[in-house]
């Protein structure tokens, strides 16, 4: 009960906030950017004066998934940044501004507190993903040709844990530091280092959570799950799992205010 | 009740409260008296939970045990709210925290909201609330799960006078519901609300007891002259007879600290007619709480000093 005092209150915060609408607006922008600017890049050189008299450029149109894959890698970068930016204040802000005393001061428990911040945070980002994926697979759709949805849906399902990792992260941070903009730093380092150290020893690391983005080509073509996207998933949720736990105890040890 | 075993707290090598030792009495409101930085604000932030002591603990007794929250009500010096919520919302989501269903919930933020005064303004946002209406949603919310102790960090210290009175009239009424501990630097306040009163000073408590007790342990008579023209030449005078212990001037009166009042008070008149001294003022009567504080607190000062 209590947690779900907390989940609606962040909701409607977020509500009040006008995030319900303009989060999966910029997703749904971050999404059909790629699809738009790759199909009318003749068009849109031709506008800007063109090429050169006698010059010719054979501009080849991707494969489908090709483009798909371009709107998911629009999400990892700036995608990621927003989520960082809305989550970086849920409980740092709170602190700091002092809030916090009032409402942990009463019999509220630390991990509804945390977990009900973290779903109500995973509701509003997945949706706002979904949306713009599905925005992007339409503009795919029409212009290049047949993606499955299916094999989308997998991707998009896998794609989805991945996103929820990197709530986890800026809500274990929020437990760390008073002050939300080291938050958003703190999450976005941890985020660029994993993503380094996996592409550094990619043959050693095909089950880190920032791998999943490399298996996504293919399940789109062949709709098959490989062992390490499997095995890349597994790891995952318990990164999750353990990253929020983490969080429960760090909060439960620091003095509130 | 609560009992407090040799709490202390240290910041980097300072001691925010040191080695304290009480036993909050139940049903009574008790005052949490010092200068700014006693160590009052840590002292009710630890029995809150809000921070942990360095050493010591907050011991429970007569039925309450477990997690001390459900037990108290607290009120931050500066509180602080969601600002994009209504008083009204605020008031309903800390009591659903607290465990109160929600048809019950709906109804006490309504109850006391009009008891502390803010039902015109319960369905504005509290970003738009002046300081003195968020003092009060302050005291709504810490009431808001009826707990058997209230600990109010300077209640009535960002008030104007009106807000001022109808806190502290509500304090009174409250004292009958839960204890109360509260904190204050204004002196008058606590003679005023309080039933027993612990003086702090550097993080330590100083002087505890029934406020008659220790009014009583450290009241001396005095007698308050004022005259026209320099002091100081009277104060020499004065402190000549056997039966004055000491005096001092304080905003141009001269405070004449005596044994015996009939006798310090007819040789006195007697001087100053005798004499023609230029008399302004003369009053007799006794030192009062501010005298004790100032005391108190002068007293620690010079034992720090030597």
């Amino acid at each position: 009960m209590q947690w779900l005092t907390i989940y609606k209150k962040e909701c409607l915060e977020s509500a009040r906030n006008y995030r319900w609408v303009w989060v999966p607006l910029v997703f749904i922008l971050f999404c059909i950017m790629d699809p738009l600017t790759t199909y009318y890049l003749p068009q849109i050189l031709e506008s800007t004066g063109g090429l050169p008299d006698g010059a010719t450029f054979n501009i080849p149109t991707p494969p489908a998934p090709n483009v798909f894959m371009m709107s998911i890698s629009q999400i990892n970068t700036l995608g990621v940044l927003v989520i960082a930016l809305i989550t970086m204040g849920t409980i740092a802000g709170e602190r700091k501004s002092g809030v916090a005393e009032l409402i942990l001061v009463k019999p509220v428990s630390y991990s509804a507190y945390v977990t009900a911040k973290w779903a109500a945070h995973v509701s509003l980002v997945l949706l706002s993903v979904f949306v713009g994926l599905i925005a992007s697979w339409y503009y795919v759709q029409l212009l290049f040709g047949d993606v499955s949805f299916i094999h989308v849906m997998s991707s998009v399902a896998f794609y989805v844990l991945y996103i929820i990792f990197v709530i986890s992260i800026s809500l274990f941070m929020n437990t760390w530091t008073k002050i939300p903009g080291l938050v958003l730093f703190l999450t976005i380092s941890v985020i660029l280092v994993l993503n380094l150290i996996t592409s550094i020893f990619s043959h050693l690391l095909e089950w880190s959570p920032t791998s999943i983005v490399s298996h996504l080509p293919a399940l789109l073509r062949s709709g098959e799950v490989g062992q390490n996207l499997w095995m890349a998933g597994l790891i995952t949720i318990l990164s999750i799992i353990f990253l929020l736990f983490g969080a429960i105890q760090t909060l439960k040890r620091r003095e509130i205010v | 009740m609560i009992h407090l075993k040799n709490l202390t707290k240290m910041f980097d090598k300072e001691y925010a409260v040191k080695n304290i030792t009480f036993d909050l009495p139940p049903g009574k409101c008790t005052a949490l008296l010092g200068p700014n930085g006693a160590g009052k604000t840590t002292t009710l932030k630890i029995i809150a939970g809000l921070m942990h002591p360095t050493s010591g603990q907050v011991d429970l007794s007569n039925g309450m045990r477990g997690d001390i929250r459900q037990y108290i009500g607290y009120l931050p010096q500066h509180p602080q709210f969601h600002n994009w919520m209504t008083g009204k919302e605020f008031l309903q989501y800390v009591a659903r925290l607290s465990h109160i269903p929600y048809p019950e919930s709906k109804k006490r933020a309504e109850r006391l909201l009009e008891r502390v005064g803010i039902a015109d303004a319960k369905n504005r946002k509290i970003s738009s609330y002046s300081g003195g209406m968020k003092q009060r949603l302050g005291i709504a919310q810490a009431m808001i799960h009826k707990p058997s102790v209230l600990l109010l960090d300077e209640p009535v210290s960002a008030l104007d006078p009106i807000g001022r009175r109808d806190v502290l009239n509500l304090m009174e009424e409250l004292k009958q519901e839960a204890t109360l501990l509260y904190s204050t630097h204004i002196l008058s306040d606590a003679e005023e609300a309080s039933d027993e009163i612990l003086l702090m000073h550097k993080g330590s408590i100083v002087e505890s007891g029934s406020l008659q007790d220790v009014k009583e342990r450290h009241q001396l008579d005095k007698i308050t002259l004022r005259f026209e023209g320099d002091m100081q030449s009277y104060k020499e005078k004065v402190e000549a007879f056997p039966f004055v212990t000491h005096t001092d001037i304080q905003k141009k009166k001269l405070h004449v600290y005596v044994q015996n009042v009939p006798e310090a008070r007819d040789v006195l008149l007697d001087l100053v007619n005798k004499e023609q001294w230029p008399l302004l003022f003369f009053e007799v009567g006794q030192t009062t709480l501010e005298d004790l504080f100032m005391k108190v607190v002068k007293e620690h000062a010079m034992a720090d000093h030597l």
